[in-house]
């Protein structure tokens, strides 16, 4: 069989806000660039941000008080640094959106409207009515479509070309018709997404798999802070699909089945504002103590009958036409049932400000790039704050296309051969042909359902053994997998078997991270080591995987600045 | 769901399967499940493919009606399924059940279709912000509320295709670029920002693949999961023909101008006037239609017309509203 070899200049895999972003740069001074995504672009997840994106620009705020709000709500953990440079180029990308074609809220004056979030000192997440991130993504979708960046829609990359500490390209199948092809180039970024798909309740798309994580992994590279998992305050009840933190910043109240306002115990100050994680643990506290809500009694009421039908439906008109779809409630008219949801992923691919992917603590590897929420930079530390997300995915995005724009001539191209193709053609192979008695869907319920359960928003060292225990042994059921589906032609079943595969080895990466770290920091809280430990754990995870899945820790110095270590409270 | 209770019902469903790799001809297979009140279309399909026949496939991915893969057909119906609730499903078509995807014509694997007519036509209507864009930006465009309303929601539109492939134009007009592609246009049209001059309305105009070709169906409107009303967004395109002076004279733009200029003359219709000013000579073929109708008083001929009492302040109206040239 041969296998063609596609020639670019880079390579970007995703095609969300980061990857379109960097691909905009690369394609705007003429690089030859192809972003492969396993959906159509449009489909990508950035789409689904809802509530806001995060820029210190009005007369009330300051770039200084975003970063502090970054660095307390990412309880220290997150690198000053970083967190400084996000900060500050918020305002201009936000702009330059704008200048693009996004389609924000306005002011009465016509500038970009803001609204109130959590953890925020000052109104600051620009928004477009509900959907921020569906305006952000068309716009840098159709502005990198017109600069004529080439988008190789619905492949899926099955592996990364890389040894001696260089990559070189990626290995894709078409999945309409599961032709393989090599794709050949001089520098290569990961831009897929976040991790989230591996809890039971969480907010994800079903196309949220960690793909490029576990690719990454299984190379012997490592994974950074992967046991920090945000788990938002407000999912669905039932599905965990999510209702917006716009919801509480235009001012929505949670309730118990007393029909207290339980904030008032947990966060007096910023009651529903509090940072994610608070008000999350907030809410699953008082469901455990009997007050939930609701058929399963799994949710506390979101109450936002106050702010009007007016200012609903000018502001929140797609979340309740959510709240209707799956809860049959009108928020216009009544409250709505809530509950934590696996949301957001902080850990991931560890890259410097410039998005040079790490091979250890010291040493980056050539011609590989990473951004948006598979990266770890560490932007979010260990919890991101509110609209800070796609905030990131398009700034770094767009940065580390300028970082890759910098470098690529002085990278030589490494040329591809069809031995590089090899252990994608093994695992395509092995799935099409295991004949065991394991079925895809019911692993990855068991996975979903142990890692909700015992590796969620409350943790002990007792559970996250169990969900230790409970991975390695589905890795070996994995093993005996067998897929009925054996054609050419969009062979989903074929495709969930990978990415069950994937999301078994970053899961992984969450446990075994979270059951060494004997503190509770941001979104990892460990009820049996329920304050945090700067002494100790004021430092990142950096995990490696070996051949036989076995993994190892190592730590990396977290970068501080003039934000100082301080108690954290709402 | 209320706040309380969670109700169940049995449901059968005829479910389209075709796999063009191995399948010669589609086929139906029949599954009956318990639905209750909390699931939508898109649980059914995962409950098909995860419970009882992995090969099943079907697009989807956010399950929150926001990325727009998963649009198919129920009872004939687009619908996009993460965001359709099985009980109105129910309420609308009973319990029995036929899923099918968007286009049969067009399927490739059970629900998933080739999409390639839809995402090409979508990118010939240069479906993009036509601006030279500032890099380093120091402030935003300033937009007024008013002036940012006037996109109408087209930029809600998230492509799923529910409007396209229900479209009957499309189903018989290769090059009919549909109701979608049309609202995208309109999206960068209404957008002040906007600097594609009259490239992107004269590709709009074009005979066959332009707006003109709509036959006013509101089908797209119908089913579009999203409520952007595609067939609003293509009056305002017509309209904007008009205004920035890109429609030239043909018998659909003549149809539209015909219309007016029956009301300036006499401030009501009078459809065979109407007749002979889009078609021109063309009108003989229609001569034995319009005797019939004449015959059972269905039109009244030309001479008989009636003209309205306030025609002065009618032909005020029409003069100070109308861009037409011709």
């Amino acid at each position: 069989m041969s296998i063609p070899i596609y020639t670019y200049d880079a390579i970007i895999v995703g095609a969300g806000l980061a990857g379109c972003a960097a691909a905009r740069e690369l394609q705007n001074v003429g690089k030859k660039v192809a972003v492969i995504t396993k959906l159509h672009p449009l489909r990508s997840h950035s789409g689904a941000a809802q509530g806001g994106v995060n820029a210190a620009f009005s007369d009330e705020d300051s770039v200084e008080l975003h970063e502090f709000d970054t660095v307390k709500g990412s309880d220290y953990l997150a690198d000053q640094d970083a967190v400084e440079f996000l900060c500050k180029n918020a305002p201009e990308t936000i702009r330059w959106a704008e200048r693009m074609g996004a389609a924000f809220s306005r002011t009465p004056d016509g500038k970009i409207a803001q609204r109130p979030f959590g953890g925020q000192s000052s109104p600051r997440a620009c928004f477009a009515k509900d959907r921020t991130g569906l305006t952000l993504l068309q716009t840098i979708y159709e502005q990198a479509l017109r600069t004529g960046v080439k988008f190789w829609d619905e492949w899926y990359v099955a592996d990364l070309i890389y040894k001696d500490a260089k990559a070189s390209g990626v290995i894709a199948f078409n999945i309409r018709d599961m032709k393989v092809a090599i794709f050949n180039a001089k520098s290569v970024m990961f831009a897929t997404g976040g991790y989230a798909r591996c809890f039971k309740i969480n907010s994800n798309a079903h196309a949220n798999t960690g793909d490029g994580l576990s690719i990454v992994a299984r190379h012997g590279l490592p994974l950074e802070d992967m046991e920090f998992v945000q788990f938002h305050p407000s999912g669905l009840s039932g599905n965990g699909v999510l209702i917006s933190e716009a919801a509480r910043g235009e001012g929505g109240r949670l309730i118990n089945s007393d029909g207290d306002r339980f904030m008032t115990k947990y966060a007096p100050n910023a009651m529903e504002l509090a940072s994610r994680d608070v008000v999350s643990r907030a809410i699953l506290n008082e469901i455990r103590e009997g007050r939930g809500v609701g058929p399963r009694k799994d949710a506390v009421f979101i109450d936002l009958t106050h702010l009007g039908r007016d200012l609903i439906m000018q502001r929140l008109p797609e979340l309740r036409d959510l709240a209707i779809t799956f809860l049959g409630l009108d928020m216009i008219k009544e409250p709505i049932l809530i509950s934590a949801t696996a949301h957001y992923s902080m850990g991931g691919i560890p890259v410097n400000i410039a998005g040079n992917v790490r091979k250890n603590n010291n040493e980056f590897i050539e011609g590989f790039y990473a951004a948006g929420e598979c990266s770890c930079v560490s932007v979010h530390g260990a919890n991101r704050l509110g609209a800070n997300s796609v905030l990131e995915a398009l700034l770094f995005g767009r940065y580390v296309g300028k970082t890759m724009v910098e470098e690529i001539d002085d990278i030589e191209l490494r040329v591809a051969c069809e031995d590089d193709a090899k252990t994608a053609l093994a695992e395509l192979d092995w799935i099409l042909s295991n004949n065991g008695d394991e079925i895809i869907a019911n692993l990855r319920e068991e996975l979903q359902q142990c890692m909700t359960a015992n590796a969620g928003a409350f943790r002990t060292k007792e559970t996250l053994d169990i969900a230790v225990a409970k991975v390695k042994e589905l890795r070996t059921r994995y093993q005996d997998v067998r897929i009925k589906d054996k054609s050419k032609i969009f062979n989903t079943e074929l495709q969930e078997a990978i990415e069950f595969g994937h999301m078994l080895d970053y899961s992984a990466f969450i446990v075994e991270s979270a059951v060494a770290r004997n503190e509770s920091r941001g979104a990892h809280f460990r009820e049996d080591f329920n304050t945090r430990d700067d002494e100790n754990f004021l430092k990142h995870t950096m995990a490696y995987m070996d051949k036989n899945g076995e993994i190892s820790l190592n730590y990396m110095d977290v970068i501080l600045g003039k934000h100082e270590l301080k108690a954290r409270t709402y | 769901m209320d706040t309380n209770s969670i109700t169940t019902q049995t449901v059968n469903f005829k479910v389209f399967r075709f796999n063009s790799d191995v399948d010669y001809l589609p086929y139906y297979d029949n599954y009956t499940m318990e639905v209750t009140s909390e699931e939508v279309v898109l649980d059914i399909l995962n409950r098909i493919k995860w419970d009882i026949d992995g090969s099943f496939s079907y697009r989807r991915s956010c399950r929150h009606g926001i990325c727009g893969a998963c649009a198919i057909k129920v009872n004939g119906r687009s619908t996009l399924a993460c965001k359709e609730r099985m009980n109105d499903m129910i309420d609308i078509f009973g319990t029995q059940l036929t899923f099918e995807p968007l286009s049969i014509n067009r399927a490739v694997k059970d629900m998933i279709i080739d999409k390639a007519d839809f995402w090409e036509k979508h990118n010939n209507v240069e479906p993009y912000l036509v601006s030279d864009i500032e890099e380093n930006p120091k402030a935003e465009h300033l937009i007024l509320p008013h002036d940012a309303e006037k996109l109408l929601e087209a930029d809600l539109c998230i492509q799923c295709g529910s409007c396209h492939y229900a479209c009957p134009v499309v189903e018989i007009n290769d090059d009919f670029f549909g109701p979608a592609a049309f609202a995208a246009a309109y999206r960068f049209e209404a957008d002040v920002r906007d600097e594609a001059g009259k490239s992107r309305l004269e590709n709009l105009h074009s005979q066959k693949q332009g707006v003109w070709d709509c036959v006013k169906c509101f089908e797209c409107a119908e089913v579009c999961p999203k409520e952007i009303n595609p067939i609003d967004k293509i009056t305002k395109l017509h309209q904007m023909l008009f205004k920035e002076g890109v429609a030239t004279s043909n018998v659909a733009t003549r149809h539209a101008v015909g219309f007016k200029r029956s009301i300036a003359k006499n401030g009501v219709l009078d459809e065979g006037g109407l007749v002979l000013y889009s078609e021109g000579l063309s009108i003989v073929k229609h001569v034995p239609v319009a005797l019939r109708m004449f015959s059972k008083g269905k039109i009244v001929p030309p001479w008989a017309i009636v003209k309205s009492k306030n025609l002065d302040e009618i032909k005020k109206l029409v003069k100070s509203s109308s861009t037409a040239k011709f």
